[in-house]
């Protein structure tokens, strides 16, 4: 009797099925959306070598730009102590007088962007000349001492910079008892230019390492897709919408990025410390100390969340591409 | 509850699967669709399915016009059918019970009135005790009776059942079929597409008969028992 009752229930009443109110269908959708992130993490352990191999090779190609991210960061620390120039010559004209050089000094001193003005004498320059040539005797059948007087000027450490030491310079040779002004910044320059370069490839070989991500997850979800055409084609007949049908591939392939962005964060973190002693040692050798900055807590949110974003658009692709062509026949 | 109005379909290669078929199946009503292999009883259970959609003519599905349907409409107008096929189309990796909820699942019902429905539904088709099982585990007939649970979980209005006996032995057939008499006794559609004129003789049902694509024939056929 309860039983044909339950039938009566199930089969009887208006042709239409029983609607799930709003409110139910609302929760039915978070609890469903729950209900399958923690399904499709199940479904890659159905396959565990084929899934360890994905993450594995995600995290491979990731970690290569974060090892380089962290290199290049760790460089620019370095260089940023070299970012200018230290100090500037100032060779002053043969024929200017100890007073006007006073005066000279004193205005330079003024300079806002001038740290400290030291001056050698045209009689102190030839003298260290000889002390550092070894050519004292020659020097000494001169008729006059060629040697004009210099002043060595020691920028502020904001005017260090390349730039800054550029401005510096060109007011320096609107004085006009200054003859020549000499500041070596080229090897800076030179150093920026090759860390650019150094950028420019690491972005490069990134956005590929990144382009083979986008293909690896969207193939593998591909594939995915592929096998599983047959229960594909049995959702849709039993009334499965395409956005239903598709969220566990979606939330697969975000697994996917988000253990690979882990895996490649070990990895980069592995990498970096097995480098840390030869740097140590290499800075050692200039009696620096210096130790490597590893990826901190944003760095490693950022890898982890391009990781994920990355494989989520590689699966909407692929889901975009071959789900919604499966129809049942 | 079904109406085609002169509705035909014609597939690329200008094969004609069906020609300006008209019928009329109404709420509560059970009905043969007969036929030889080719003679159009699988496109047209497609088109009320929406598998395919008619080259002209009408198709009129529980008051919808379902001849321009949008596709984003379809899987909605699907839950109002229950589908059920020869090769049974279950889900081999999931259980019995987890087959037989699927509908339920997909509309959104809580896992526990999922689980009280479904049981109820194997219990109609006495399936109890096996839905824990794989469906790879049970025979064609019991595999057959897991496609029908769930095919009527979600009480739909309207059966549709592609040569279900297709497999079955003569005794199995007849009970599968006794069980479509009493899910259309509660008052659901039922449209059984079958070419085992021996077991449509056994029933005194309406009896819709296509050959080449045309309707011939449209009332009971004559059998042992009429």
């Amino acid at each position: 009797m309860a039983n044909q009752m339950e039938d009566k229930k199930i089969l009887s009443g208006s042709p239409r099925i029983t609607k799930v109110s709003f409110f139910g269908r609302v929760s039915a959708v978070i609890r469903q959306h729950f209900q399958q992130i923690f399904s499709s993490f199940s479904e890659l352990w159905r396959t565990p070598f084929a899934t360890l191999m994905t993450v594995f090779v995600l995290g491979l190609a990731l970690s290569l730009p974060s090892v380089f991210h962290v290199l290049y960061k760790n460089a620019e620390r370095v260089t940023g102590q070299w970012d200018g120039a230290s100090e500037i010559s100032l060779f002053l004209k043969k024929d200017i007088s100890e007073p006007r050089v006073q005066v000279l000094i004193n205005k330079l001193s003024l300079y806002h962007d001038i740290d400290s003005v030291t001056y050698i004498s045209r009689h102190q320059a030839l003298e260290e000349f000889k002390e550092m040539s070894g050519f004292s005797k020659a020097l000494n059948y001169l008729d006059e001492n060629p040697l004009p007087a210099v002043l060595v000027v020691v920028p502020t450490k904001n005017a260090m910079t390349s730039a800054g030491s550029k401005l510096l310079v060109v007011k320096l040779q609107r004085e006009q008892d200054i003859d020549l002004v000499r500041v070596d910044i080229d090897w800076i320059e030179k150093l920026q230019a090759i860390l650019a370069l150094v950028v420019d490839i690491v972005i490069a070989i990134a956005v590929l390492l990144l382009i083979s991500v986008l293909l690896i997850v969207s193939n593998t979800i591909r594939l995915n897709i592929l096998s599983q055409r047959d229960e594909i084609e049995v959702l849709k007949l039993v009334g499965a919408t395409n956005s239903f049908i598709q969220r566990p591939y979606l939330y697969v392939g975000a697994w996917y990025g988000l253990l690979g962005g882990v895996v490649a964060w070990l990895l980069t973190l592995g990498m970096v410390t097995w480098l840390q002693s030869g740097v140590m040692s290499l800075m050692g050798l200039y009696q620096l100390q210096f130790e490597i900055a590893l990826l901190n807590v944003e760095e490693v949110v950022i890898l982890i969340g391009i990781a994920t974003g990355l494989a989520f658009v590689a699966s909407y692709i692929s889901v975009k591409q071959y789900l919604v062509k499966i129809e049942p026949k | 509850m079904i109406l085609f109005e002169e509705v035909s379909k014609i597939y690329a290669g200008n094969f004609g699967a069906l020609k300006q078929v008209d019928f009329h199946l109404k709420q509560g009503e059970m009905a043969f669709l007969t036929g030889h292999s080719g003679s159009g009883k699988s496109t047209l259970l497609k088109l009320i399915s929406l598998m395919e959609r008619p080259t002209t003519g009408r198709i009129v599905l529980n008051g919808n016009d379902i001849s321009n349907i949008k596709g984003n409409d379809i899987p909605y107008l699907r839950r109002h059918i229950g589908m059920i096929f020869q090769d049974h189309r279950l889900l081999m990796n999931r259980s019995v019970l987890e087959n037989v909820g699927l509908p339920l699942l997909i509309e959104g019902y809580s896992r526990y009135e999922i689980k009280r429905r479904s049981l109820a539904a194997l219990e109609k088709v006495g399936l109890m005790g096996k839905e824990d099982y794989s469906p790879i585990h049970l025979s064609g007939g019991e595999q057959q009776r897991v496609g029908i649970a769930r095919a009527i979980i979600n009480q739909p209005p309207l059966l549709l059942a592609d040569e279900p006996t297709g497999n079955l032995d003569p005794k199995l057939s007849l009970e599968i079929l006794s069980l479509f008499e009493s899910l259309n006794e509660f008052g659901m559609s039922v449209l059984i597409a079958t070419h085992d004129l021996g077991l449509i003789a056994k029933m005194r049902y309406r009896t819709l008969t296509l050959k080449n694509g045309e309707m011939i024939n449209d009332g009971l056929m004559r059998g042992r028992n009429g």
